[in-house]
């Protein structure tokens, strides 16, 4: 669907213009004269003792699922305190994207039904170049229900590994503002979460609490965290969920940062 | 508010599982499932219940921000004035509608539904939402009106544009006569009544309201998206207004029926219908389709999944206990479980015709956890339509009808 060119438009492609005009002197002073860009990286520490992962009730197909020991996803900290699964995402609109990305990016994210839950647990795509790629490694059958604001809800059945139908391609349309719930209706306890945005600038911690968004414009950005326990990561640093920061040419390190088990305490 | 609400509803929800059959055939006999005991209390309930509605109704207050789900005091006070300006600016009010440019619904229609409810001498009638829809589906279509919560399941919140019983593609818009066929046929086994006996363009011109509200719904969600969680400009509340409802009208405009549905009214011998119901029986109980999974080997509705939400629902559930009562206090209407269609009963939600179950094996039941099991984009299609017109013969065959 297209629109007019109208005053919103207008002002968030000049400052996509201006911020990449800005990051032109940048690129031009380069050495090569080449467009120089910036990864940000930083690490997420969950502040406290790693809390338990309880064990989930699994009671339906039990033959196949119960050989796993599956546990709560909610709160996954890594033996380092690293805190696994926060969302960090580029929140402003319309930031120039490094070409390389565009080629470099695979059209599939995998999201994988292995061992009785989702595999990875959280994933995010640039909607314009890539699509979920929704496998069943199980030899039972499984669902995938999505349900994003606007956009068109998927409810899909793939049928056990040694079948046919194992799997297929679902492209979201619109954009959205947060990661979006991902269940099964056979297996109440695997969840999911996928983040489809308009762009590739997005990473989810991992075990040890690290995130690394490779090739960003430079300039001041805002970003966006995100954590399923509490949704937008609420601190004294980053209300809402939300800081800025400036992106320089090669590694912006963003350092430790440390949460504490209060954050996660109640809902959002 | 919502504990006290969830506690009575603990107690009044007994009586819900009767199935209160208010088809037009049925109207003869009316509550005729009921055990007689609770027949006067629920009738009772009911009249009591039109009674409020009927005073509250006549005239309407402003639609309600939808705030559900959502921190009550997590919205400023300059987000809420601007949101609903905007919407009241596209959509009107509930006494004096308006249509957003590039909405294509028949105005004259929208007028007869609106405003409070009237009649003339000639015999027209105004206000035909209010006096047929709002009483359960609530002024602005957030399905909870008055009588909302003593009905299961509850009546059908409008606002997110999602329809169960449709002839469309899984995650599609339904069509017009999709909604017309529920107005005429309601949804037996609940208590949406049929509405065969209003004259056409009394049906017409409620159908025209419900997508009114839908649209509006949308529109209101992805503003509020917009401007209260991204913070946009509220300046630009009225530009990402007109978006919204563009891109929601635009997923009307698309939808059609999406198949010929082929077969599965076909006539067969008594022979052929034999062979398709044992068929569909060995499909029914096979662990690599799922149907036993919910609906139970006996296809009773009693499969081992005990703990069913349709997406209206899901929304309310949180990562925790505790979170899931916080979460669910912030909706106007308690957590509800779904449960499987029973088939011993011959009731079907989506039509007791063999074509209406056929689309809802093939498209699956929209915002609930009955996925689609037919080939479309995005769905690969585990069962072939003969396999599905043989879970069809099989379904029936469960019912009083199929039985004798």
């Amino acid at each position: 669907m297209s629109f007019p060119l109208t005053r919103r438009h207008f002002l968030t492609q000049s400052v996509a213009a201006v911020a990449a005009a800005a990051a032109m002197p940048t690129f031009a002073n380069g050495a090569d004269n080449k467009p120089q860009w910036g990864d940000l990286h930083g690490r997420i520490v969950y502040d406290g003792p790693p809390p338990e992962r309880k064990k989930l009730k699994v009671d339906k197909d039990v033959e196949f699922c119960g050989k796993f020991d599956i546990r709560d996803e909610s709160l996954m900290v890594g033996p380092q305190h690293g805190l696994a699964n926060v969302f960090i995402y580029l929140r402003s609109r319309r930031a120039p994207i490094c070409p390389e990305l565009e080629k470099s990016l695979p059209k599939d994210v995998l999201l994988d039904n292995r061992d009785a839950i989702f595999q990875p647990h959280c994933l995010h795509l640039w909607i314009a170049r890539q699509q979920l790629l929704i496998v069943n490694s199980d030899p039972i059958a499984q669902n995938v229900a999505i349900a994003p604001l606007g956009d068109v809800p998927a409810n899909i059945v793939l049928n056990p590994k040694r079948g046919e139908n194992v799997e297929t391609r679902w492209k979201f349309e619109r954009r959205q503002t947060a990661p979006v719930k991902i269940s099964c209706n056979y297996h109440p306890w695997e969840t999911g979460y996928v983040l489809p945005l308009d762009h590739p600038y997005c990473d989810i911690s991992k075990f040890d609490g690290s995130f690394s968004i490779p090739k960003m414009p430079v300039g001041t950005w805002q970003f966006q965290a995100w954590h399923e326990r509490v949704e937008f990561l609420d601190t004294p640093a980053w209300p809402k969920g939300r800081f800025t920061y400036e992106i320089k040419p090669g590694v912006n390190d963003l350092g430790m940062i440390k949460l504490p088990p209060a954050s996660f305490r109640n809902g959002p | 508010m919502p504990e006290v609400v969830a506690r009575n509803r603990s107690t009044l929800m007994r009586p819900r599982s009767i199935s209160v059959d208010l088809r037009p055939s049925a109207v003869s006999e009316p509550l005729s499932l009921c055990p007689p005991c609770l027949r006067g209390t629920l009738l009772a309930l009911v009249a009591s219940l039109l009674a409020i509605t009927g005073c509250s109704l006549s005239t309407a207050p402003p639609f309600e921000l939808n705030r559900e789900g959502r921190d009550p005091a997590g919205i400023p006070a300059e987000q809420v004035t601007a949101v609903q300006q905007s919407l009241q600016k596209l959509f009107g009010t509930p006494d004096s509608p308006a249509l957003p440019a590039g909405v294509t619904l028949d105005w004259n229609l929208l007028k007869a539904a609106a405003g409070p409810i009237r009649g003339e001498a000639d015999g027209r009638q105004w206000g035909l939402y209010r006096r047929h829809c709002a009483g359960c589906h609530g002024i602005s279509g957030d399905g909870a009106g008055p009588a909302a919560v003593v009905l299961a399941p509850y009546p059908r919140d409008y606002r997110n544009g999602v329809f169960k019983y449709t002839s469309t593609a899984p995650g599609a818009k339904p069509v017009r006569t999709d909604l017309v066929r529920t107005i005429q046929h309601g949804i037996p086994g609940t208590a949406m009544p049929s509405f065969r006996r209003l004259p056409t363009e009394e049906q017409a011109a409620v159908v025209e309201y419900v997508q009114y509200l839908s649209l509006r719904g949308e529109t209101e969600l992805q503003l509020l998206q917009a401007i209260v969680d991204e913070e946009a400009d509220l300046q630009d509340v009225d530009e990402i207004a007109r978006e919204s409802v563009l891109r929601a009208a635009k997923a009307w405009q698309n939808a059609q029926t999406s198949l010929p549905v082929d077969g599965a009214t076909t006539a067969e011998s008594d022979a052929a219908l034999k062979k398709s119901v044992e068929r569909g029986q060995r499909l029914f109980v096979s662990p690599a389709v799922p149907c036993a999974r919910c609906h139970g080997l006996a296809g009773n509705g009693r499969g081992e999944q005990s703990e069913l939400y349709d997406d209206w629902n899901k929304r309310k559930l949180g990562a925790t206990p505790e979170q899931t009562r916080q979460l669910a206090g912030r909706f106007k209407l308690p957590i509800e479980q779904l449960h499987p269609r029973d088939f011993t009963k011959g009731l079907f939600h989506g039509g007791d015709r063999p074509e209406e179950q056929y689309l809802r094996i093939y498209n699956g039941i929209k915002g609930t956890p009955m996925p689609a099991f037919g080939q479309s984009p995005g769905n690969p299609g585990v069962l072939t339509p003969q396999q599905i017109r043989d879970l069809v013969q099989y379904v029936r065959s469960l019912g009083p009808v199929g039985r004798l």
